[in-house]
C-alpha cells in the first residue's frame, strides 16, 4: 500500500476533548495574534479600496473601466467567472464528497464552504456593477410591472440570475445548518456574556438531543442533494453565457463540462491556498493532514487534465472544421497581441501542475502552496483569454480593437480580494474553522478502526 | 445450488449459443450483402453494430482503470468481469476489418476529389481524413486498448497467484496514464469512425458523449452479469445489496451525465443555429427521427432517473438486472440515433441492422464468456479487498 493511503485523516492521539479544545480555542480563548491583525488589516484596507472604486464607478459610470467596443466584457466578467469557479470547490467538498461518503472531507469542509459563500459574494458584485445602473438590478427578475416587460428568458444572462442566487442561498443554508451544533458548543464554552448571547442566538436553541441530531442529519443530506446539481448548473449556465453566442472561441459544445472542471480545478487550488497557511498558523496539522493535501493535489491534477482536454478539443476543432474565423481565433491566441497571456495560461494550467504526478511533490507543502497560486493565476488568465481574445478581433478587421484594464478595473478586482479576505479573517476569528462535531465522529471511527 | 449453477459452468454453456447466433447472423448478413444489391447498407448496419458493441469492452476497460485509481467496494463486484471485457480487444480488431473494407462506401471523404476540394479551405482536415492516416490511427487505438487490457489482466492474475502487493501498485500506476490514453483514443476513434461520416460537421462534445455511452452501456451489462453470479462464493462476499446500491448509483450518475452532455450539446447548437452545425439536429430532431429522439428523452433519462432514484430497487439485484437489460437496449437505440440518420433522413430500420447487432454481439459475448471463465470472480489478494468485504456487510 502506498504511503499516502496509510496517512491518517486525523493524527493519532486526538480525543473528543482535545478536538473540541483545539478548535474552539481559536475562537474563544486564544489571544488574537499579531499575524491575524496584520492579515486582517491588509484585507480591510483593500476592502476600503473596493469602496472607493465602486463609489467612483457609481459617480462616473462604467466609462471609467477599460471596456469599449468591441470588448464590452472586460474585467467584470473575467472576475465574475473566476470567483464563481473558486466557490465550487467548497460545495464539491461539502456536498458531493458527503454523498460519496469520503470521510477525509470532514476537516476541510467548513472553511471550504465559507470560501464558497465569500467567493460567490465577490462574484455577485461584478454583474451588478457591470450593469451601469445597478440600482435597477431588479429588472433582471421577472415581476409583474406596469410596463408589461419581462426579462429575455432565452438569454443565459437571465438564467445566471436564477442559478447564482439559488446557489448562494443553498450554500449559505448548508453552511449555517452544518454549523449549528458547533455554535452550540461555543455557546456552552463562551466565558463572557456577549459570547454566550452571540453564539446562543446563532445556535437556535440547539440542545443536542437525539431528535435534534436526527433532523440535523436529514437536513444535511437533503441540502447536499440539492447543492450537488447546483454546482453543475451554475458553472454550466456560466459557460452558456459564452457558448450560446456565436463568437469564435465561445461557441463550442465542450464548454459546459470543461467550465465545470475548470471551476473545480481553481476551487481546489484556492482551498489549498487558504488551508496551507491556516493549518500552519493555527497548528491544525493534526486535522488537516498530509492526506488532505495529497488528495486535493490529485483532484487538481485530474480536473486540470480535463481542462487540458477542453483546450485540445477547441484547437482540434478550429483546424478540423476549416472555419476561417475559428482558425484565426486560435492562431491569434498563439501569436496575436495577447500571446504572452495565452502561453502563461498554458504554463500555469497545464505544464507546471504536471509536477503533481510525483508523490514527492505532493508531500512538499511549500511546493503545493506555490502550485496552488500558479493554478489560481492560470485560471484567471484562462477567463481573460476567453473573454478578451474572442472579442477584440471582430469578424471584420475594421471593428478590431484592444482591451487593457484601467486602474479602476484593477482597484475593483483587488478590492474584491479585500472583501474576500476580510470576510475570511472574520470567519477564522469568530466561527469554528473546522467542524467540531464531525471531527468528534471521526475520532470515534478512527478509534474503532484501529482496534 | 447445483453444479450447473456455477459461474464457470453457466459461462461455458452460454458460449455455444452465443457463437451460433453470432456466426449464423454473420453468415446471413454477408449473404444479404452479396446476394442483395445493397452493399452500402451492409456497411451502414455494420458500422452501427460495431460502434454499439465496442462500448462494452471500452467501457469495461475505463471502469476497471477508474476502480484501480479510486478504490471503492463497488469495483470488486465487477472487476473480474471488466478484465474479461478488456481482454476482447483482439476480437474487436478483427471485427474492425469489414469497416476497413467498406471505408469508401461509408465515408464521403474517401471520394475522388474530396481531398483536393477540402484542402482549399481546411487543409488540416484534408490531411487528417486521409486513408493512410486513418488506418495508422486505427492501429494505434487497438494497440493501446489491447496493451492496456493485456497488462491489467496479467498483473491481476499474477496478484492472485503470488499475492505480491506490488502488483496492485503497478495496476494503479498504469491506470492514471491509462485513463488519459483511453480518453484520447476513445475520442479520436469516434471522431474517425462515426463523426467523419458527416465530414462537414463537428462538435467538441462528441468524444465525451461517447465516453459516457461506453461507461453507461458497460455498467448496465456488468450489473446484469454480476447479478447472475452474485450468490456464488467468493463473489457473494462482496456482492451485497449495498454494493448493488453503489453500482446502481453509478449507473444513475452516468444516466444524468448522459442527459447533461446530450442536452448541453443540443442547446448550444440550437441556440447558435449555424448552418454548419444545425443540420445534424435537423436530421435527428425534426421529422420522423424526432420520435426516436423523444423515446431517448423518455427512456434514456426520465424513466431511469425515477427508477434509479429508488433505494429499494437499487438494492435488489434481480430487479436491477432487468433495469440494466432495458438500458442496454436503450443505449443501442441511442447509438442508432447518432449513427443512422447520417445516411437516412427518415427513420428506417433494416433487417441488416438487427443482423449486425446479433452477429457482432454473438461473437463478442462468446469471447467474453470464454475470457470470464477459469479465474476467481474476485481478486484474491487485493490489499483493499478486506476493507471492502467489511464495509459490504
Amino acid at each position: 500500500m502506498s504511503a499516502e493511503h496509510s496517512a491518517p485523516i486525523i493524527e493519532p492521539g486526538q480525543t473528543f476533548a482535545t478536538v473540541t479544545d483545539r478548535i474552539s480555542a481559536i475562537v474563544l480563548t486564544q489571544k488574537t495574534g499579531r499575524g491575524w491583525w496584520l492579515g486582517f488589516g491588509i484585507a480591510f484596507s483593500l476592502l476600503m479600496l473596493f469602496n472607493l472604486a465602486i463609489t467612483w464607478l457609481f459617480a462616473w459610470g462604467v466609462g471609467i473601466w477599460g471596456i469599449n467596443v468591441p470588448v464590452g466584457w472586460g474585467f467584470a466578467i473575467i472576475n465574475f467567472v473566476w470567483w464563481v469557479g473558486i466557490g465550487h470547490a467548497g460545495t464539491l467538498i461539502s456536498a458531493i464528497l458527503l454523498l460519496l461518503r469520503q470521510k477525509w472531507r470532514t476537516s476541510i469542509n467548513r472553511f471550504a464552504e465559507a470560501m464558497t459563500i465569500f467567493a460567490v459574494a465577490c462574484a455577485g458584485t461584478f454583474p451588478l456593477l457591470h450593469m451601469g445602473r445597478p440600482w435597477l438590478f431588479y429588472w433582471l427578475t421577472p415581476y409583474p410591472n406596469t410596463m408589461f416587460t419581462w426579462p429575455q428568458f432565452r438569454s443565459p444572462l437571465v438564467w445566471d440570475v436564477f442559478a447564482v442566487s439559488t446557489y448562494a442561498t443553498v450554500s449559505l443554508l448548508f453552511w449555517f445548518v452544518g454549523m449549528i451544533p458547533d455554535l452550540a458548543t461555543l455557546r456552552d464554552r463562551a466565558r463572557n456574556l456577549i459570547g454566550q448571547k452571540f453564539y446562543g442566538f446563532l445556535a437556535m436553541g440547539w440542545r443536542g438531543s437525539a431528535v435534534h441530531w436526527h433532523r440535523y442529519e436529514t437536513a444535511s443530506l437533503l441540502l447536499a442533494g440539492l447543492a450537488t446539481p447546483l454546482v453543475l448548473s451554475v458553472h454550466t449556465v456560466v459557460s452558456f453565457d459564452f457558448a450560446i453566442g456565436i463568437i469564435p472561441g465561445w461557441h463550442t459544445t465542450i464548454f459546459p463540462p470543461y467550465f465545470v472542471a475548470g471551476a473545480i480545478y481553481s476551487g481546489f487550488a484556492m482551498v489549498m491556498t487558504l488551508s496551507i497557511p491556516l493549518r500552519k498558523y493555527y497548528k491544525l496539522e493534526d486535522f488537516v493532514t498530509m492526506r488532505h493535501l495529497d488528495n486535493m493535489a490529485k483532484v487538481m491534477l485530474a480536473t486540470g487534465l480535463i481542462v487540458a482536454y477542453g483546450y485540445m478539443m477547441e484547437t482540434f476543432s478550429a483546424f478540423y472544421s476549416g472555419d476561417l474565423y475559428e482558425r484565426f481565433m486560435v492562431l491569434n491566441r498563439w501569436t496575436g497581441p495577447y500571446w504572452p497571456f495565452y502561453w502563461s495560461l498554458i504554463a500555469c494550467n497545464i505544464v507546471i501542475p504536471q509536477v503533481l504526478w510525483s508523490r514527492k511533490a505532493r508531500s512538499n507543502v511549500s511546493l503545493l502552496f506555490v502550485i496552488s497560486l500558479v493554478v489560481n493565476t492560470g485560471m484567471w488568465l484562462e477567463r481573460f483569454i476567453i473573454v478578451v481574445t474572442s472579442l477584440h478581433r471582430d469578424f471584420l478587421p475594421s471593428a478590431w480593437g484592444m482591451y487593457w484594464p484601467t486602474r479602476w478595473d484593477i482597484f475593483t478586482y483587488v478590492g474584491t480580494l479585500g472583501l474576500f479576505f476580510t470576510l475570511f479573517f472574520l470567519f477564522i476569528r469568530f466561527l469554528p474553522v473546522i467542524a467540531i462535531s464531525e471531527m468528534r465522529g471521526l475520532v470515534k471511527e478512527e478509534a474503532g478502526g484501529s482496534k | 445450488m447445483s453444479v450447473s449453477d456455477l459461474p464457470d459452468v453457466q459461462l461455458e454453456q452460454a458460449q455455444k449459443p452465443a457463437l451460433i447466433v453470432g456466426v449464423g447472423a454473420a453468415v446471413l448478413l454477408v449473404a444479404m450483402a452479396f446476394v442483395g444489391a445493397d452493399r452500402d447498407q451492409f456497411f451502414r448496419s455494420y458500422l452501427f453494430g460495431y460502434v454499439f458493441w465496442l462500448a462494452f469492452p471500452l467501457g469495461s476497460l475505463a471502469l476497471l482503470m477508474l476502480h484501480h485509481l479510486t478504490g471503492g467496494g463497488w469495483g470488486f463486484v465487477i472487476r473480474r468481469l471488466c478484465e474479461a471485457g478488456a481482454r476482447t480487444f483482439a476480437l474487436m480488431a478483427v471485427l474492425f476489418l469489414p469497416l476497413a473494407v467498406g471505408i469508401s462506401r461509408l465515408y464521403p471523404w474517401t471520394r475522388a476529389g474530396w481531398a483536393a476540394e477540402a484542402a482549399k479551405h481546411a487543409p488540416f482536415k484534408a490531411t487528417y481524413l486521409s486513408q493512410p492516416f486513418f488506418f495508422t490511427r486505427a492501429v494505434i487505438y487497438f494497440v493501446v486498448w489491447i496493451g492496456l487490457g493485456y497488462l491489467l489482466s496479467k498483473w491481476s492474475m499474477e496478484e492472485d497467484q503470488t499475492g505480491d502487493p506490488g502488483m496492485h501498485n503497478r495496476m494503479e500506476a498504469l491506470s492514471a496514464p491509462g485513463l488519459i490514453l483511453y480518453g484520447l483514443t476513445a475520442t479520436f476513434a469516434v471522431i474517425d469512425w462515426v463523426m467523419s461520416v458527416d465530414p462537414d460537421w463537428m462538435s467538441t462534445m462528441y468524444g465525451l458523449i461517447f465516453v459516457v455511452v461506453h461507461v453507461f452501456t458497460a455498467m448496465a451489462f456488468l450489473i446484469f452479469m454480476a447479478s447472475r453470479f452474485a450468490d456464488h462464493e467468493p463473489l457473494a462476499k462482496v456482492a451485497t445489496p449495498s454494493r448493488f446500491h453503489d453500482l446502481g448509483t453509478l449507473l444513475f450518475a452516468f444516466t444524468m451525465l448522459w442527459a447533461y452532455l446530450a442536452f448541453s450539446q443540443f442547446l448550444i447548437i440550437w441556440a447558435g443555429n449555424l448552418k454548419a452545425e444545425i443540420t445534424w439536429y435537423v436530421h435527428r430532431g425534426l421529422g420522423e427521427w424526432s420520435w426516436v429522439a423523444g423515446l431517448l428523452l423518455l427512456f434514456h433519462f426520465f424513466v431511469p432517473f425515477f427508477i434509479l432514484l429508488n433505494r429499494p430497487i437499487k438494492r435488489r439485484k434481480q430487479l436491477m438486472a432487468k433495469v440494466a437489460l432495458v438500458l442496454i437496449v436503450v443505449s443501442a437505440l441511442d447509438v442508432f440515433w447518432i449513427v443512422t440518420p447520417s445516411f437516412f433522413p427518415a427513420p428506417t430500420i433494416h433487417l441488416t441492422d438487427v443482423l449486425a447487432v446479433a452477429a457482432i454481439g454473438g461473437l463478442w459475448l462468446w469471447a467474453f464468456a470464454k475470457q470470464a471463465q477459469g479465474r476467481p470472480l474476485v481478486p484474491l489478494h487485493d490489499p483493499r479487498m478486506e476493507e471492502a468485504v467489511e464495509h459490504g456487510a
